[in-house]
């Protein structure tokens, strides 16, 4: 048996000291919810392979889902992101409307999206402090949490597993791969935040300040479009290297060559998306505080119009519009289409089917599971209903009123205290819906569908492994390296240095298991330790 | 409290420096007699040891009793099992730390930015306290203290923030260079320059806090012995260097040898904010290694042997910078009674 075997042995065994999951139940073994699609409301601009519908329109009739409060009146505390102004919990008329109508209160601990897997890593160290219901972002999850999550956490399998999932409608109505993506070592822990098919992450530019810009179809072309755009006062860019990972086809984390796994920083894409990098940051066009590794500030040198072209998750869209269009109709941004780094049709990475999970701290009472579990059903009501109209916009005339196109139109109050904190909680599958902004639901749907074009799987796509505590730090030098290279501190000859120390210092043995689990071979290795232990 | 004995032994407490020639002690005491001792210097000082319980109790509960955390050193810790259910692993984290070429360069860089500041910005403080001290015009030295030491009560984002602002590439200086025409520079990237920029954001932010003490010494030497050596014809200079300077030598080492205790505590927020503008080669230091390994990568068992090493190196540094004090007759931090 090679190193790697015996290494794996120890990890799939479940008795040494890291955990390793080989991936999430699959669909028709009984363990996944069963997906049963609800509809309430047919989509204006339908989605494609998965992407999001979208809605310009609000239905005519909201339909009552919820005749009565489901929960029992219990109180629980929840730990969520936000990416903005945390609104205060004390005394929010939006926070307090939901809570009632749910039957169940939750009481929200929000903190910084930026820094919220620091403070989660702090949070899960303390189990006597873990919160009633946590969520965690698909990017944010702790180091050794697939051996923390069945300790933490209440394994929700026997909630809702199969057809036992039919007593939560709304919960069976998100797509089984989200449900995959939120479970660990064959079980279902977490609750999803579906994202739809097409990519998470864009190219966007100022549409408004470039009106005429012809758009680039290479990478030569995108540098060329960066460069010229560095004018008038504007200067080019922010950081772009997510569009670059994409743009040269870079895996996040294995590529299969020839039946064998190549690690992304042995590609030669990843080694031809930093050159390009490097190429980018020598125009002098990048903002010298994205230069400076300023990324937070980002959104706001791009909506002030301070650089004319960023690379942000698609969220961030929407998010921009509602916050710049108020005070100037005219603000505008579009994401750029993808397109392969020489042209022609770009090999685009599917993204996780759930951006977050939220997982219910471990315990002994049924019956408060049950209650989160109905409060879930509730905060997944579908978009066509009065429920999900209230968690998305508040209460009218308080938080929102309807204009003269039966769109809301958010209130001062509604703008301070309607923010994400249910929907990072749960949400139904992801739709785009905005009567006030139906340029955007075309521009955002249309895009996506484009992207579902091109997208592949990766080898684990939907698996959650978790890898043995010793290799965490192995890529923390390529976080580093990227940055270095890209403003010109490093070239590539430190990259191969660092990827001969990669191979050397533990690359070699995780690629091994990752291969015997990409061959099967790690349950067969697991079924030998069991016999042996027995 | 009435026999003869125990009246010798209050008079021996309250005059500890005198010898008794007529009845020397012998080199072992007698058990029964320092036990007595020991009884009545607690009742004398019962007053001020039960001033002392909560500041002790304080002390243990917040300082002494973490430290029992650190046998996660010699484990491989999981937070989630805890410390009773994580196998020991011997001195297998403490190897790692020590053969870890990260590591090493973490520390290189921690000692150059501690050297650097020890030239640069250590006497920072002493020259601003003896310019403050030497103004005639008591407004004017209160306005200048007062401006001096409020940067300390700013937050190391808002110095970075500030010195991006000014010193940065989009930065207040580029800009009026670009409107003479003149090429820009950033200094806030710049790897080559970055001791000048954490030593100068340093001396911005604390020069002046750190006057203070400086000051505190300054105030207590005695105005005569500046007008002795006025008669005595000494000039401006001359009282400096022979009547100011040797008042504060005692604080100067002090502090010294507190800041050489601290040597590789250089300054986690001021650098971690900064390790991407100008790469982990020149920034990263102890401590944002020891965040990186142990809070991000969540290997806390090696971010604590880590840590281990980093405080008994503080401490040998103190000891020794102490006991070169004594030497030298001065007083350190502390001298055995």
């Amino acid at each position: 048996m090679s190193t790697a075997s015996i290494l794996a042995v120890a990890l799939l065994a479940g008795c040494g000291s890291a955990g390793a999951g080989t991936g999430g139940p699959e669909e028709g073994d009984g363990t996944l919810p069963n997906y049963v699609p609800l509809t309430f409301a047919e989509p204006d601009v339908p989605g494609i392979n998965g992407a999001p519908d979208g809605y310009t329109q609000l239905p005519a009739e909201f339909e009552r889902q919820f005749p009565e409060a489901p929960g029992s009146g219990g109180t629980y505390t929840a730990m969520t992101p936000l990416w903005g102004a945390v609104p205060k919990t004390d005394g929010n008329q939006y926070l307090e409307s939901v809570n009632e109508a749910m039957g169940t209160t939750i009481d929200f601990q929000i903190t910084d999206g930026t820094t919220y897997g620091d403070k989660l890593a702090a949070v899960l160290a303390d189990q006597s402090n873990i919160p009633d219901w946590v969520s965690i972002p698909t990017w944010n999850f702790p180091p050794r949490f697939g051996q923390a999550v069945g300790t933490l956490f209440e394994d929700l399998t026997p909630f809702l597993a199969g057809d036992a999932v039919a007593a939560y409608p709304n919960l069976a109505n998100i797509p089984t791969d989200a449900w995959r993506s939120c479970s660990w070592n064959g079980k279902v822990y977490g609750i999803p935040f579906p994202a739809a098919a097409g990519q998470r992450n864009a190219a966007f530019y100022r549409s408004d300040l470039l009106p005429d810009a012809e758009l680039p179809t290479t990478a030569e072309e995108m540098l060329e479009f960066v460069e010229e755009n560095h004018a008038d006062g504007h200067w080019g860019s922010n950081d772009l290297w997510i569009f670059a990972t994409a743009m040269f086809g870079v895996p996040s984390k294995w590529k299969v060559v020839d039946g064998e796994l190549v690690h992304r920083v042995e590609t030669q894409e990843y080694r031809d998306a930093l050159q390009w990098m490097a190429d980018l940051y020598a125009t002098g066009a990048v903002h010298p505080d994205a230069v400076a590794d300023n990324a937070a500030d980002g959104k706001q040198r791009f909506e002030s119009g301070d650089v004319v072209i960023t690379a942000d998750g698609v969220g961030a869209w929407h998010e921009a519009l509602s916050k710049m269009r108020p005070a100037d109709p005219e603000w505008d941004m579009a994401a750029l289409p993808y397109f392969a780094a020489a042209g022609g049709d770009p090999v685009l990475y599917k993204s996780d089917a759930a951006s977050m999970c939220s997982y219910l701290k471990a315990t002994d009472d049924d019956a408060q599971i049950e209650e989160l579990l109905d409060a879930a059903n509730f905060l997944a009501a579908p978009f066509g209903t009065e429920e999900n109209m209230t968690i998305t916009n508040g209460v009218e005339g308080v938080h929102y009123e309807l204009d003269q196109n039966n769109a809301p139109v958010k209130t001062d109050l509604g703008r301070t205290e309607v923010q994400p904190t249910f929907m990072f909680l749960v949400a139904p599958p992801e739709i785009v819906a905005d009567p006030e902004k139906p340029d955007y639901v075309e521009a955002r749907v249309k895009w996506q569908n484009e992207t579902t074009l091109h997208e592949v799987e990766e080898p684990f796509y939907g698996m959650r492994v978790t890898e043995p505590n010793q290799f965490a730090s192995l890529d923390q030098p390529f976080a580093d390296l990227e940055k270095d290279i890209a403003r010109g501190r490093k070239n590539m000859e430190d990259l191969d240095s660092a990827i001969e120390t990669w191979r050397t210092s533990g690359g070699e043995e995780l690629r091994t298991l990752y291969q015997e689990i990409l061959d099967g071979e790690a349950d067969e290795i697991a079924d030998e330790s069991a016999e042996v232990d027995e | 409290m009435s026999s003869t004995t125990e009246i010798d032994e209050v008079r021996d407490a309250g005059r500890p420096g005198e010898t008794r020639p007529s009845r020397p002690a012998p080199r072992n005491e007698p058990p029964a007699r320092s036990r007595k001792g020991w009884r009545l210097r607690l009742r004398q000082d019962r007053t001020l040891l039960i001033m002392c319980v909560p500041a002790v109790g304080l002390l243990a509960v917040f300082a002494y009793l973490p430290m029992l955390g650190n046998v996660i050193a010699w484990q491989d810790y999981s937070p989630y099992v805890g410390i009773a259910n994580s196998q020991f692993v011997g001195w297998a984290n403490f190897e790692r730390v020590f053969t870890n070429p990260l590591f090493l360069d973490a520390v290189v860089n921690t000692l150059t930015i501690t050297a650097f500041q020890l030239v640069f910005f250590f006497p920072v403080p002493i020259m601003l306290a003896l310019f403050v001290n030497g103004l005639m015009t008591p407004w004017l030295r209160n306005v200048i203290q007062s401006v001096v030491y409020l940067p300390h009560f700013f937050s190391w984002v808002l110095v970075v923030t500030i010195f991006q602002q000014i010193l940065g590439g989009a930065g207040l200086l580029n800009q009026e260079l670009g409107k003479l025409g003149l090429g820009g520079f950033d200094m806030m990237t710049n790897p080559d320059t970055f001791l000048l920029l954490v030593t100068s954001q340093a001396v911005w932010k604390d020069a002046g806090w750190g006057m203070i003490i400086f000051l505190a010494a300054l105030s207590t030497v005695n105005p005569e012995h500046y007008e002795a050596a006025a008669l005595d014809g000494a000039g401006r200079w001359r009282r400096m260097w022979h009547v100011t300077l040797p008042a504060i030598r005692p604080t100067i080492i002090l502090l010294l040898i507190l800041r050489l205790g601290d040597s590789l505590t250089v300054g986690f927020e001021q650098l971690i904010l900064q390790r991407g503008a100008v790469g982990a080669e020149v920034a990263e230091v102890i401590d944002t290694y020891v965040y990186y390994q142990g809070v991000v990568n969540g290997d806390w068992a090696f971010a604590a042997a880590a840590g281990l090493v980093k405080g008994l190196v503080s401490l040998l540094l103190v000891l020794g910078a102490n006991k070169l004090a004594h030497l030298f007759g001065e007083a350190g931090v502390y001298k055995k009674a």
